[in-house]
């Protein structure tokens, strides 16, 4: 059978009965026979993809949206309502951090307990145990009881047995995020090593920017439904438009002064959202008042897709006193140059009162646009640098 | 189901993990930890025989306490590993719910650790024997044979109730007032021959029982009762009073039921494996 792929998953679709009560009782059953309703909760519908040795496939999508089921579906934990997993090669996963540790045994006994969990046996785990230790890094508590563990020691030593017993697929979910920077850092390093091998990978993260890193291939999966698949800068530049689109529409304020419009302009006063490293923006705001307001403040604040705040501003920060405003009129933000490298920006718009005790109209992430940079320089804004070399202690070899 | 059970070979090194866990989470922060195994039977056996010492004037049976031992550590294997395995699936939620592995490592692992303590007990009994110079009959060389039979039988029936358990809690419940109830329809306490005439027409149901056979086979064969107890009632010659009652009828229905109960209770538990992970 396929021996090309080491996971298919054919048209799978995984329905979950929601009882309204679950029964489990012998009375209850009598007492409620056949005459219990359930809904039916599809957290799969038809997922179809396959994965061949050597590739690395990220799974991203927002909560509930059935990552983990689909995890599930493919370890055999769960079992898809309709159609098919074929899996071909020795798994290894890791769905939760210390899934199948015993607290009452020590680090040792836990890690030839674990590895034969994932069918391995005690041979392959005597050649690897001195590397399993080392990785997780507890040579010190290695005799101690798990249950004194902390969370991180746990997922150090649920990683280092998952990654060491060099399975044919490694099934992850999630669960990297618990180390610290370095051990993250030891981990896709040991990563990279399990692709060279032509180990497949299969991961569930919500760190997408990971995936950008270390995926041949990326599935987006939003309420069961594969919306987005492949290329993973494709994909992911794809999550983050859903994911800001999802934001979008969260307005609030009593609406005395209204935001009618907004447009982001360039330097030559066209609408524009692509930027470069440098380059002027105007944002124009239409606004009516619709009764007289004393004393109001405009503002607008610029943010990263993690909703970092990059800048912010408003006319009180500025200084003005904009009197009384009635009817209809513009504002306009006029950034000289922006510092910003590659990434994309929200701008979020607000008339307030200037105790900021009342909201007019506030428009959350209203805006949208682009930088981009020819600057090869690393981090969010870019300062304009050159960098100078001295070396008086080198002796100049001059020619002949 | 061939699949299965090459799956199951996989996995036999957590099998043989998972009984060593049972043993040592069970002795874990004890000072005497695996001595317990031994100093459990020893003390039941040293109280047992005192009691009886004093108690017990039964003119047709001598030792009655050996009588007494040889059918209650086989009762205590079949009972530990019953209520033991019932709830081993559904308190490991963690492992069920997180990791895939065939999930009758759990009922069969909850076993196994009672397999070690039964052949502890049994080794403890015997050499008790050896010790006090007992009179063997040659049938005790089919002790083990009787153990297997009864770890087959305990299997099926363990496997059964396991998987039933997680769709039914009540399951876990019954068991434990069932083996209750049960205990007392199997002639361990008192012997056999007592019953036999009490119960009349109802005696062949109450040899229904295949723990009564399987006791019973355990008491003709350490007990001894030609040598022990007068007048024992053993092929079925009308001679009373009865201590052991052995039919080939009575032996041969054990086995079948033995084996049709494991094979049914696998192929339950494989049916109703599926939906564990959902339903705990």
């Amino acid at each position: 059978m396929g021996t090309e792929y080491t996971v298919e998953v054919n048209n799978v679709s995984k329905m979950f009965r929601l009882y309204h009560e679950n029964v489990r009782s012998l009375k209850e059953k009598v007492l409620f026979f056949n005459k219990r309703g359930y809904e039916e909760f599809w957290a799969l519908k038809d997922i179809d993809f396959k994965v061949k040795p050597g590739e690395t496939l990220g799974i991203i999508g927002a909560n509930g949206s059935g990552k983990s089921t689909l995890l599930k579906c493919i370890t055999k934990i769960l079992y898809p309502t309709t159609g098919k997993v074929v899996t071909n090669g020795s798994i290894a996963a890791l769905l939760e951090l210390g899934a199948g540790f015993q607290p009452d045994l020590t680090g040792r006994e836990n890690i030839y307990l674990n590895a034969s969990i994932l069918g391995f046996s005690k041979k392959e785990v005597d050649k690897r145990f001195d590397e399993i230790v080392a990785f997780s890094e507890l040579e010190r508590f290695i005799d101690n009881h798990v249950r004194n563990y902390s969370s991180g020691m746990y997922i150090r030593l649920g990683f280092a047995v998952a990654i060491s017993v060099d399975p044919d697929i490694l099934i992850i979910d999630e669960v990297l995020a618990v180390g610290d920077e370095a051990f993250q850092r030891k981990c896709l390093e040991r990563i990279e090593e399990i692709q060279e091998a032509g180990k497949t990978i299969i991961f569930v993260t919500h760190n997408v920017e990971i995936t950008r890193e270390i995926c041949t291939e990326v599935v987006m999966l939003d309420h069961g439904v594969v919306v987005k698949e492949g290329e993973p800068r494709e994909v992911v530049n794809y999550y983050h438009e859903m994911m800001e689109s999802a934001g979008e529409g969260t307005e609030r304020g009593n609406r005395a002064i209204e935001i009618l419009n907004a447009a982001i302009l360039n330097e030559h006063d066209e609408p524009s959202s692509e930027f470069r490293t440098g380059d002027s923006l105007k944002i124009r705001v239409a606004y009516r008042a619709n009764e007289p307001v004393e004393d109001p403040v405009f503002g607008l604040s610029i943010e990263d897709y993690r909703g970092f705040t990059a800048y912010g501003t408003n006319t009180s920060l500025k200084g003005m006193e904009l009197g009384t405003i009635a009817g209809e009129g513009f504002v306009t933000f006029n950034l000289r140059s922006l510092p910003m490298l590659e990434g994309r920006y929200l701008v979020s718009l607000a008339i307030h009162s200037r105790d900021e005790q009342t909201t007019y109209h506030w428009m959350d992430r209203r805006e949208m646009f682009d930088m981009h940079s020819d600057f090869n320089d690393a981090g969010l804004i870019y300062i304009p640098s050159e960098v100078e070399m001295s070396r008086p202690g080198e002796v100049t070899h001059e020619p002949g | 189901m061939i699949d299965r059970l090459k799956d199951l070979w996989a996995h036999s090194e957590l099998l043989f993990n998972m009984t060593r866990k049972e043993l040592k989470v069970k002795y874990k922060r004890s000072v005497l930890g695996f001595l317990w195994s031994f100093v459990t039977p020893l003390i039941m056996l040293a109280v047992f025989s005192l009691v009886f010492s004093i108690l017990s004037k039964n003119p047709n049976m001598s030792w009655f306490v050996v009588y007494l031992m040889s059918g209650l550590f086989p009762w205590l294997f079949f009972v530990n590993s019953l209520m033991q395995s019932v709830g081993s699936v559904v308190g490991n939620p963690g492992l069920v719910k997180k990791v895939y592995f065939p999930r009758e490592v759990l009922p069969l692992g909850a076993i196994g650790a009672n397999i070690f303590h039964f052949v502890m007990q049994m080794l403890i009994l015997l050499t008790f024997l050896l010790i006090i110079g007992w009179h063997f009959s040659i049938y005790i060389l089919y002790l083990p044979l009787v153990m297997l039979l009864e770890i087959v039988l305990t299997t099926g029936l363990a496997l059964f109730i396991s998987a039933a358990n997680v769709y039914l809690r009540d399951v876990q419940h019954f068991t434990e007032v069932a083996t209750m109830a049960w205990f007392w329809l199997c002639p361990i306490v008192y012997p056999i021959g007592q019953v036999m005439g009490k119960l009349g027409g109802a005696f062949k149901l109450y040899l229904c029982n295949p723990m009564t056979n399987i006791v019973e086979i355990y008491q003709y064969i350490i007990y001894n009762p030609h040598y022990y107890a007068r007048m024992s009632y053993v092929t079925g010659q009308k001679k009373q009073p009865a201590v052991v009652y052995l039919s080939f009828w009575g032996i041969s229905g054990t086995i079948v039921l033995a084996v049709f109960l494991l094979v049914f209770g696998y192929h339950y538990f494989m049916r109703k494996e599926r939906g564990f992970a959902e339903q705990i």
